[in-house]
């Protein structure tokens, strides 16, 4: 049974325009499309960093507003583009989110860095003092720390190099099918939206243009715009 | 009789005010104009602030002080403004740091017989600690705006975790404190030492004991601590709030200036 989680009806904000989509629970959405066409500014408004200018958005069958902000955000966790780490160590970036809901809980810091493949001797290691792909990882286990039951990811893997998208991918695939995770994840690499996507939305001049089952949509796409955007890729 | 300068030696001045002027001219620095024109007008805005301050002073304290105190924050405010003019309720923000700040250490002075109710000791005194609570606020208003333009992803990934705008901006305010603070606590470690600060200068060439003059200073000085640190603090713990909407979201800093 597929219980809707999102639900976006006629949404415009700075680009976006009449953004109508529904995420249901388990689905793996992948966001794609050409620079400028609003995925980054869509990821902000399911976790209510940006609001709409019109149209509603529904989160579990009621209007996102009637949720706390800090409580929905922690639930709808975050991963940006760029990690930016709070300067400190590891652990202190990794304490931040359950700091705030006073839930930080010792025991689990193993976990978490089981997530995204980092050693133990990493918690107090000086955040200025990773690689472009550690402290990505960070930042995604920064976010996981938070237990959130969806995951927005905005091209988390755009700064970095082939060897470690593929390994941040792999720890992605696990850790989306061992927690269960609602996935939703803006990038630019159809290969990658394939690899971990099970729907796919096409964004383009601010508007859907195609949504479908993936790998599916980009194998066989049915618009003339995605047709040219998978050729031209 | 009291020392004096006298008219005929104020004139001589002109001799330092032409080496600036010979520079400008050898080095067509194109500045000659300014430097005659400030000079000037330097020279005119001090004697008409003395027949102010002398009218003033004959006034009773309890009319003058205030008096000269609002006319002091005012400007001081207007001035300090200019620096987050882009920013809501700044100027209200300032003008009433302005007079917390004036009141608190005006009541400690008082209180404490540190400096007596007369506009001669309260007028300089209080000139000197809005002045640099004037440039406290200011500087922490731009160091403030900077820090938000610089640390924007930061404080976007602290709102995504749930943080809220005061629980967000925390490193952003602490290091605009410190940037407020820091040049404050380095001058008076060396106070003294590199440069006789202007008050002790003034009072020692008035005929005051060092000794007094330095009591007089330490005063002054840890008022001008105190009240920057004071400044610092409104302006970053008050402003912050600005740079979000209520729904916790952080706002374009080019839409605030629109």
């Amino acid at each position: 049974m597929s219980q809707t989680i999102f639900e976006l009806k006629s949404v415009y904000k700075i680009v976006l325009q009449d953004i109508s989509l529904k995420i249901n629970h388990n689905e793996r959405v992948m966001i794609f499309g050409p620079s400028g066409s609003g995925k980054s500014t869509l990821l902000h408004l399911f976790n209510r960093l940006e609001d709409p200018e019109q149209g509603e958005i529904m989160f579990r069958g009621e209007p996102i507003e009637t949720y706390r902000i800090p409580e929905l955000r922690k639930n709808i966790g975050l991963v940006l583009q760029q990690p930016y780490l709070f300067p400190d160590t590891v652990l202190d970036n990794l304490k931040y989110g359950p700091n705030l809901f006073e839930d930080w809980k010792e025991e689990e810091v193993q976990t978490l860095l089981n997530y995204v493949n980092l050693p133990i001797d990493y918690l107090d290691k000086d955040v200025d003092d990773l690689s472009g792909g550690e402290k990505q990882r960070v930042s995604l286990a920064r976010t996981l720390a938070n237990k959130p039951e969806i995951l927005l990811l905005d091209e988390p893997t755009s700064a970095l190099d082939d060897q470690n998208i593929e390994s941040i991918e792999q720890d992605l695939l696990n850790l989306i099918q061992s927690k269960q995770l609602t996935v939703v994840m803006v990038t630019h690499n159809l290969e990658q939206a394939k690899r971990l996507g099970n729907k796919g939305v096409y964004l383009e001049g601010g508007r859907i243009v195609e949504q479908g089952s993936l790998p599916d949509m980009i194998d066989h796409p049915k618009t003339e715009a995605l047709k040219r955007f998978t050729t031209n890729y | 009789m009291e020392r004096d300068v006298s008219n005929f030696s104020l004139l001589v001045l002109i001799v330092f005010v032409m080496v600036p002027f010979t520079i400008s001219y050898f080095y067509q620095l194109g500045l000659k104009k300014d430097i005659m024109w400030s000079s000037i007008r330097g020279a005119l805005q001090l004697f008409l602030i003395g027949l102010i301050l002398t009218y003033l002073f004959n006034l009773r304290p309890i009319v003058g002080i205030p008096i000269m105190l609002s006319v002091m924050i005012t400007i001081a405010t207007f001035h300090a403004r200019n620096k987050g003019k882009e920013l809501p309720n700044v100027f209200i923000t300032i003008l009433t740091g302005l007079i917390v700040i004036e009141i608190f250490v005006l009541a400690l002075w008082l209180g404490f017989d540190m400096v007596s109710f007369t506009p001669e000791e309260v007028i300089p005194m209080s000139g000197m600690v809005i002045g640099n609570s004037m440039v406290a606020m200011g500087l922490s208003l731009e160091r403030m705006k900077s820090e938000f333009g610089t640390n924007q992803g930061k404080i976007l990934a602290a709102l995504s975790l749930g943080a809220t705008p005061r629980q967000a901006s925390h490193i952003t305010v602490k290091r605009t404190l410190n940037a407020a603070l820091i040049p404050n606590i380095d001058q008076l470690k060396t106070i003294g030492l590199v440069q006789l600060p202007g008050m002790m200068t003034g009072l020692i060439l008035g005929g005051i004991e060092p000794i007094v003059a330095i009591k007089y200073q330490l005063v002054i000085s840890i008022s001008i601590f105190s009240s920057v640190s004071i400044s610092a603090i409104i302006v970053s713990l008050v402003m912050y709030r600005f740079f979000f909407n209520q729904n916790m979201q952080l706002v374009d800093l080019e839409q605030l200036q629109k």
